[in-house]
């Protein structure tokens, strides 16, 4: 009978049978989460103009925003990359532990998996500041930090193509992925300490945000949330596949 | 449509581009990423198979 940590480590159980429908179902959550967006929640309020309109019974007197919208997902991959690098830190902390070098296996997956969200986040911020600002980048506290992680987390992936020596390599990037994870609320508080008008404080109970406005946002989080899920158990499964595969033969070999 | 009216909506139309790019870049990135991640597994069962294959003629 396989010992509780052995049968956490496994592959082919529950986990690796819901990732695929999980990626499917975060996939819907999210399209459903954008649509509702598009389609039920209110254009937001920009700058005021000169003048009042009457517009579905509600009196305009500001520009109505589109590219608030980016929001929508914007947001959801940017706490689902630093919900990955907390997995990456928490299996870093097990490894340095431990030194079971499957805990580094799956922190590797992890940041892995975090850094895609990173991109994702990047390319929606970059594009939302382009339209609102008409400049590509601006050194604003949260755009900084955020820039200081996702350099961070290449460091991470050069730092262990660097070395060759697997314990040497797991038990430096282990170290590496738990000094990210310092960055991960400096990047969420950051707007609490130093305001901004790019990047209000979102989490607050006097946020000003709508029904109709949470509802896509915690769709879509939730959404991306099972999609980083799915993705991170299929990249372990075929990981840990790859190693018995290379270990029997070989075993085949001697 | 009147002038208030256009100021109003005067947003909408030059920000579609950078909405439409954001969201198909996100799409862009995931859809790579589950493909490689596809990808690696396939070919890891694919090597399994090759393996269970060679194990069982080497114990005929």
């Amino acid at each position: 009978m396989p010992d509780r940590k052995d049968r956490n480590m496994r592959v082919g159980g529950p986990l690796d049978r819901f990732a695929p429908i999980g990626l499917l179902v975060g996939a819907v959550l999210a399209a459903v989460g954008l649509v509702y967006a598009f389609t039920v929640t209110p254009l937001v309020n920009g700058a005021s103009v000169d003048g009042v309109e009457v517009i579905n019974g509600v009196a305009v007197s500001n520009m109505l925003l589109l590219s608030q919208k980016i929001f929508y997902w914007h947001m959801p991959v940017a706490l689902v990359s630093f919900i990955g690098i907390a997995f990456a830190a928490f299996f870093a902390v097990r490894f340095l532990m431990t030194k079971d070098a499957r805990y580094d296996l799956r922190s590797k997956l992890a940041m892995e998996v975090g850094l895609v969200f990173v991109l994702c986040t990047m390319v929606t911020g970059l594009l939302w500041t382009r339209f609102e600002w008409g400049v590509w980048w601006t050194w604003e506290p949260r755009l900084t930090t955020y820039f200081i992680l996702m350099l961070l987390v290449f460091g991470y992936f050069i730092l262990r193509n660097a070395i060759a020596d697997p314990e040497r390599r797991a038990a430096y990037s282990s170290v590496l992925g738990i000094l990210i994870l310092v960055d991960v609320p400096i990047c969420f508080m950051v707007t609490r300490l130093i305001p901004s008008s790019i990047h209000p404080v979102v989490f607050r109970s006097d946020s000003g945000m709508s029904m109709d406005m949470v509802v896509p946002l915690l769709l879509s989080v939730v959404g991306f949330g099972l999609i980083a899920v799915g993705l991170y158990r299929l990249r372990l499964r075929a990981q840990l596949i790859e190693e018995r595969v290379n270990a029997v033969q070989e075993a085949l070999e001697d | 449509m009147n002038p208030v009216l256009a100021e109003i909506y005067s947003t909408i139309i030059p920000s579609a581009p950078y909405v439409l790019g954001a969201y198909v870049l996100v799409f862009i990135v995931l859809f790579v990423y589950v493909f490689f991640t596809v990808s690696k597994l396939k070919s890891a069962e694919k090597k399994m198979d090759a393996l269970e294959e060679r194990v069982e003629e080497l114990l005929k």
